[in-house]
């Protein structure tokens, strides 16, 4: 006997993959997870002392079986036992039964081996004469298969050989204990340091929670089954036939195999968990070292695959791409490496065993792999591959964790990934996405049956008139202060009906109703009803064009309203009935129930739901579908006499319909609230306070409303949700405010499979998930979840809902390409219908359905495709976060430059924002200022009114009249030499920002010099930071030099006593930074007034905090005196001159040159930058706007503009000043970049980082949104669902602000940012929004002042909008003037 | 290079000990190299020659033999 190689000094520490083992087995002490193992079972006769004797040797010649593990003051350790006692029995079990042996092993199997004593345990079982099991278990942490295997044949060898009394020599090779020391050598060597390289940036963090049929792993629970089958030899053979083929073959047939079965479990994890970022263990043999080949011992090393399923993979295209990188892995899985993964990604194990066991010593042997019934925590899954008796069939199992299990049988997951396997089999190049799974048994059990359940069918109409029969003094409807019995409102309705049948109403007919919510609106349904026809419900805030949209397209004969229209809609007035206004002739009608048959499949109403395309659709509903859910909604939500609900909610949303119908076709009461303008948020804190009812029916996001108070005596017992996702939370959370038990209900359906279709009652102790689940379909419906190649998904698996059945409605109005887009025909059930839902739904454990979504919610952004739901399920767990919304903001797509097209008259191009062309190419601002141009001529003056105004203070000037305003340019040096010309005192002012080109530094002075004029420069040596922030604040420079002008010369104006200052601003410019349309629109225009009210925008204009007032001196602007001493007057308004004639003026007069060193018609270097930043940033030139308005008023032709705005940018120069004045460009990526943004309720001091690294932990990280904003309440819709489309349109500024996003809240509000939109060109601002900080300067002050006292027919002062910064301020100081108003 | 891979394969891939390898002698075919231990002498030329092995090269045809791998490698 060869002695021991090598003795362990002491203890040695753990290699890697023993250290992975260690941890998994710390957390889990009392279980036996790795012990692993095999039972021989013998044919044959065996002589039992010569059996144990090889056992002793097989123990002394591997220094495994003396292994023990010590862990020494928290680190563990392993050390060799030289006085351990070999753990081997031969026991007798000869008259025991197959099942008592089997459990036997069992329990043995399951009894943990206690590793700090002894890491193996053998035995010989005589089970009859001629056969013995020998029973043999090992430690993980000392075996792998291949030590099994090579145990195994060593020991039959060792056997053999003692009964021919042979001396057995054993092979050369190294002990386990070497290879421990190997390791711990080369841990460090530089070829193992590029190896973890490799494997850390393996599994990168962009990899979601693998979630096998669509679950969580539990990663507490080691529990698995085991389920074992042969793939039998047929498919064995097809498999090593495929094989061979070159475009499959790998380095051996063995990693061929490999190979096809990674592409297989890889497929089936994708089709199974619905993820295509998958990432699996697979353990590499790592017996490189032919010392080492026959080392009992643990070598595998298990290191990560991972694989992107990409769009129409086939087998074969992920086939190739797992043969290159099983190369890698191979390539790199040296010794350790299991220490370089992070273990958590590694959540499904694929084991590719290659070990063989012939038969034992020439007695046909079965070789079992016992199952210990654990897997690791981290893995929901792992699958074994093997032939250990190389009888080619492969047989494959399956350790499932039992949690996935429970209500799913393992057999069915088995079969999916054999149906794969076939389907490879059959064809390789087959679409990976496109086979079916399930087999016909799970396919019985997910159509489920398609027999109605007959019912006492009776239509809502009889239900209702029996009550009025019955129980006629009963309380029907209760509204304020009125109420109607049943026996008055059958009556009512009767006497309508009867006068809608006198107009021909009829069953064929389709009638409007647009009305308030009143007993009225139930009277009128009642009443159309009744006349057999089909009744349209259009709320009362529906805007006019949505209305005639709707009546015409429902094709109403009639449209019963209690509102008064004159002549503004376009319905005919004959076809509109006024409810008020015929209510005297009704009193001649009989009161007698009509009783006409009422067809089941004719329509009861029609319902209009917003449509992608921007039209509403009208979803039709027979008289059966309404029947059908009523029925069902009166059993399950157990509606009587005692039931009173409340009817608070739109008309015009199915939700509705069940407050609508259910108590008054039960003997129960409806209580209706009115709609205030208040929207319907604030109606149900009224329901709730009035406590008269005892049954709502809510969106999930209303129901929010009333979190945070109690409710110790209300007299609510059952609530409906409808509509929307409800989260366990807030379901949990109001439960839990009741002190009475209080009911909630999941109701989902959309409106084209009538109100609710699937149904579940909360179970706070069931309903642990982040949604309540949707539940169960509702009698007499079928609902079926489908991939996208209309497979049946297994359950748990996602997919889109489709659903059949009674409650189907008989499609859209109107649209029947649309209808058969959307109803198809039922391929389970010949001659009937499903409808497409559009929702992504699950089969969960229980077999609820459980919503998880939108299909279309379904984004892409970078190239991944992401579930915005998931994202939010995943926020909402948070701590801190009560709700939250996840959008894609995408970023508006500029206009490609060779789209542009310019107004035929101005030339404005059509990527100024909110421009709109006309057929003739014309735009709005020209088309607008056709109807005040006249009023605008008014403003202009002449040449003497402005000799008069500037010699007006002369006796007070020391020695000028003004300053004029020098840059240089053409239009201020006309101004000069024009002043001078008539006769003015005048003191040339030049603002010498830096970047005068010489040339035009030479032109100023030459003309000063020629006209004989002083002339002074403006300077400061902050020009710089003031360029930067007009780039930031208004993507230009010019109006951060401008103000700079502004400032420096009135300082001198103040100093010197000049009393004017004279602008040569173009006559466009003006309507850039001082007139607008809105001061035009009074019709008896009074130009003092657009002065005043200029001077006090001036007055704003200084107070804003810019660059300007920070750096310069800007005090003499705080004392109101400074507008009186020195005036601003712009030449251009009093003088109007034509580009050609200009020329030829300065030409003559001036001598001025046009400077060519600027490279374009400015004499400013820096311009060019400003237009540069504007139009990369913007998309336009900042030029445009001001140049239409030159040449709307005459002052330039549409050419001469065009020409001077496309000019040539110099980009390198531009870049060059751009560094130069330290501006930080925008790049490119980041203005055209889609982001996402999570809006969120709850803790608004929650950190952002904090909730983006919590957030990291669980989704890949393109999944985490960039931009985080704390709403106080999420902003809902009309029929009170979460306003998505609303939040995708903040801009970037209001993101980027402190303030919560809140939607207006009343009518002035609303009215104020409505203005505020159209002002300041957003598509929505939050109350709290500050005017400033979105962009609103004097200028947009004076247009929102206009508007704002145009629409209130008021006078407020124009700096109030500085007073009162945001909507909500200044809601309120209008509502507080008003009062004020009233109470005078 | 051709005696390095040579004892490399000897002295540390060869499932069996062997004294030589004939150039044509079919390395994986044989078993003298499994999968495993064809990429770790992949590893070993990539590091001796200096090269980088792109993954469409590593076919049989390319590193049957030690007579192809050499054939391969003087491409």
């Amino acid at each position: 006997m060869p002695p021991m190689k090598t003795q362990f000094e002491n203890f040695l520490p753990l290699t890697q993959s023993q250290l992975t083992l260690w941890t998994g087995q710390q957390m889990h002490p009392n279980v036996p997870l790795h012990d692993v193992v095999y039972t021989f079972d013998i044919n044959g006769t065996i002589n039992e002392l010569t059996f144990e004797k090889a056992f002793q040797i097989l123990v002394n010649e591997n220094d495994i079986f003396k292994i023990i593990f010590i862990d020494r003051k928290g680190t563990p350790h392993q050390s060799i036992n030289e006085n351990s006692i070999i753990n081997f029995k031969i026991l007798d079990f000869g008259h025991r039964t197959k099942d008592e042996i089997h459990s036997y092993i069992k329990e043995k199997t399951l009894k943990p081996l206690n590793v700090s004593k002894q890491v193996y345990e053998s035995s010989l079982l005589k089970t009859s004469e001629n056969r013995y099991i020998w029973y043999f278990k090992l430690h993980h942490l000392v075996t792998d298969a291949v030590t099994f295997s090579i145990l195994y044949n060593r020991m039959a060898t060792l056997y053999g050989d003692l009964l021919q009394e042979k001396n057995s020599i054993p092979a050369e090779s190294a002990s386990f204990s070497d290879y421990v020391q190997y390791e711990q050598e080369v841990q460090h060597s530089k070829i193992n340091e590029s190896y973890k390289k490799y494997w850390a940036n393996k599994v990168s963090k962009d990899i979601q929670n693998f979630r096998f049929y669509g679950e969580k792993n539990d990663a507490l629970s080691t529990e698995a089954e085991r389920i074992e089958l042969s793939i039998g030899t047929l498919r064995t053979k097809k498999l090593k036939e495929l094989a061979n083929k070159p475009e499959v073959r790998g380095w051996t047939q063995d990693l061929t195999l490999f190979n096809i079965f990674t592409t297989l479990y890889l497929s089936f994890l994708y089709r199974t968990s619905g993820q295509k970022s998958l990432v699996i263990g697979s353990p590499a043999h790592n017996r490189s070292e032919r010392r080492f080949h026959r080392t009992a011992g643990l070598f595998i090393e298990v290191l990560p695959y991972s694989i992107e399923i990409e769009d129409n993979d086939t087998f074969n295209t992920l086939l190739q791409r797992i043969k290159v990188e099983s190369n890698s892995f191979l390539k790199n899985a040296g010794p350790g490496m299991t220490g370089a993964v992070k273990e958590r990604n590694i959540s499904a194990l694929l084991n590719f065993i290659t070990a063989d066991f012939p038969d034992f010593n020439g007695h046909p042997t079965r070789i079992d792999w016992v199952h210990n019934e654990h897997i690791d925590s981290a893995h929901s899954i792992r699958c074994h591959v093997y032939d250990f008796q190389k009888n080619g069939d492969y047989r494959l199992a399956f350790d499932i964790k039992k949690t996935f299990l429970k209500g799913r049988k393992s057999v069915d997951i088995a079969n999916h990934f054999f149906k794969l396997l076939d389907a490879f089999l059959n064809n390789i190049d087959k679409p990976i996405e496109e086979i079916e799974l399930v087999s016909a048994d799970e396919k019985q059990n997910l159509i489920g049956s398609h027999q109605e359940i007959i019912k006492p069918e009776k239509t809502v109409l009889e239900r209702f008139e029996k009550w009025a029969s019955e129980k006629p003094n009963g309380i029907a409807i209760q509204f304020e202060e009125q109420t109607l019995t049943y026996s008055n409102l059958n009556k009512k309705a009767n006497r309508l009906a009867r006068y809608l049948k006198a107009k021909n109403i009829d069953h064929k007919s389709t009638v409007a109703i647009h009305m308030n919510r009143s007993p009225e609106y139930i009277i009128a349904i009642l009443a159309v009803l009744k006349t057999g026809a089909a009744f349209v419900p259009i709320a009362s805030d529906q805007p006019r064009a949505r209305l005639e949209y709707i009546y015409s397209n429902s094709n109403s004969s009639l449209m019963v309203t209690d509102r008064n229209f004159q002549s503004k809609v376009s319905i005919d007035t004959n076809e509109i009935i006024n409810i008020h206004e015929i209510a005297p002739s009704l009193d001649t009608e009989s009161s007698k129930n009509l009783d006409l048959d009422i067809n089941k499949d004719d329509l009861s109403y029609i319902l209009y739901t917003s449509g992608s395309t921007g039209k509403p659709k009208g979803v039709k509903i027979a008289n059966k579908s309404l029947a059908n859910y009523l029925n069902w909604a009166q059993n399950y939500y157990q509606v009587d006499e005692s039931s009173v609900f409340a009817l608070f909610t739109s008309i015009g949303f199915d939700l509705t319909i069940t407050s609508t119908f259910l108590p008054i076709i039960n003997g129960g009461r409806m209580i209706i609230y009115k709609e205030g303008g208040l929207g319907p948020d604030t109606t149900l804190l009224r329901v709730v306070e009035d406590n008269q009812v005892n049954t709502i029916k809510l969106t999930p996001s209303h129901l929010s409303l009333l979190k945070g108070k109690t409710f110790d005596d209300s007299s609510i017992h059952t609530m409906i949700l409808g509509g929307e996702d409800l989260k366990v939370s807030l379901a949990q959370e109001i439960s839990a405010s009741f002190s009475k038990r209080l009911r909630i209900f999941n109701e989902y359906g959309p409106t084209e499979a009538t109100v609710g279709c699937i149904a579940s009652e909360f179970d706070p102790a069931k309903h642990i998930e982040s949604s309540v689940p949707i539940g169960h379909p509702i009698e007499n419906i079928q609902s079926y979840i489908f991939d996208d190649y209309m497979n049946l998904v297994p359950s748990g698996v996602s997919g889109e809902l489709y659903l059949g059945g009674i409650g189907l409605a008989k499609g859209y109005i109107g649209a029947s390409e649309m209808t058969l887009e959307k109803f198809i025909d039922n391929p389970y059930n010949p001659g009937s219908k499903l409808y497409k839902s559009g929702d992504s739904v699950r089969l969960n454990k229980d077999g609820e359905f459980e919503y998880l979504g939108r299909i279309d919610d379904q984004i892409k952004l970078r190239g991944h495709r992401i579930e915005l739901s998931e994202i939010e399920a995943t926020l909402n767990q948070l701590d801190g976060i009560d709700n939250c919304a996840v959008v894609l903001v995408e970023n508006e797509q500029p206009i490609h430059e060779e789209e542009v097209v310019n107004c035929t008259k101005c030339g404005l191009p059509s990527n100024y924002p909110s421009t709109d062309f006309d057929d003739q190419g014309v735009c709005h601002l020209c088309r607008a200022f056709e109807t005040y141009k006249d009023k605008a001529h008014r403003y202009f003056k002449n040449d003497e009114q402005l000799i008069s105004l500037l010699s007006s203070k002369r006796d007070k000037s020391v020695n000028y009249d003004c300053i004029s305003l020098l840059s240089g340019g053409k239009d201020s040096t006309y101004v000069l030499a024009r002043l001078i010309n008539m006769g003015l005192k005048v003191l040339a002012f030049t603002m010498d920002n830096g970047y005068i080109s010489e040339q035009a530094k030479a032109n100023i002075d030459r003309i000063v010099t020629r006209l004989g004029v002083d002339h002074v420069y403006g300077k400061t040596p902050h020009m710089n930071e003031i360029f930067v922030d007009s780039l930031h604040r208004h993507k230009n420079v010019c109006n951060g030099c401008f103000k700079t002008i502004y400032t420096l010369s009135t300082k001198i104006a103040l100093e010197k006593n000049i009393p004017f200052i004279v602008t040569g601003l173009s006559r466009g410019q003006f309507f850039e930074t001082r007139l607008t349309e809105e001061l035009f629109w009074n019709d008896d225009l009074d130009t003092t007034e657009i002065d005043q009210t200029i001077l006090e925008a001036r007055k704003l204009y200084h107070q804003e905090s810019d660059a300007v007032k920070k750096l310069l001196d800007t005090s003499m602007f705080d004392d109101d005196e400074t507008f009186e001493k020195v005036q601003f007057v712009d030449f251009y308004r009093f003088s109007d001159v034509s580009l050609e004639e200009m020329l030829v003026f300065l030409k003559e007069r001036a001598g001025w040159v046009r400077p060519t060193d600027t490279g374009r018609s400015t004499n400013c270097l820096i311009n060019q930058v400003g237009i540069y930043v504007h139009k990369k940033e913007l998309g336009y030139s900042n030029y445009s706007f001001p140049y239409s308005w030159d040449v709307r008023l005459g002052h330039k032709t549409r050419n001469e503009s065009l020409e001077e705005i496309n000019e040539v940018i110099d980009e390198i120069e531009v870049k060059r000043i751009i560094q130069e004045i330290g501006y930080n460009e925008i790049d490119e990526e980041e203005i055209n970049s889609n982001k996402l943004v999570a809006y969120y309720t709850g803790n608004p001091d929650l950190s952002i980082n904090e909730i983006q690294i919590a957030l990291a932990k669980e989704l890949p990280s393109y999944m985490v949104p960039s931009v985080f904003k704390h709403l106080t309440e999420i902003p809902l819709t009309k029929n009170g669902k979460m306003d998505k489309a609303g939040l995708k349109n903040l801009s970037s500024a209001q993101l980027e602000m402190d303030t919560p996003y809140v939607a207006p809240r009343n009518e002035i509000e609303e009215l104020i940012e409505g203005i505020w939109k159209e002002v300041l060109q957003l598509k929505k601002v939050g109350v709290h929004d500050d005017f400033i900080a979105l962009g609103g300067h004097s200028l947009a002050a004076i247009r929102v002042t206009a508007r704002i006292n145009e629409e209130i027919e008021m006078n407020f002062p124009l700096n109030k909008v500085f007073e009162h910064t945001t909507i909500a301020s200044y809601a309120s100081y209008i509502e507080q003037t008003l009062t004020a108003l009233l109470e005078k | 290079m051709k005696d390095k891979i040579e004892s490399y394969i000897i002295n540390n891939l060869a499932s069996e000990p062997l004294d030589k390898i004939y150039d044509d002698e079919d390395l994986l075919g044989s078993g003298i190299v499994d999968s495993m231990g064809m990429m770790n002498l992949i590893n070993f030329i990539e590091t001796e020659a200096d090269i980088k092995i792109p993954s469409e090269d590593m076919t049989i045809e390319n590193f049957m033999t030690i007579k192809n791998i050499m054939q391969y490698l003087s491409r």
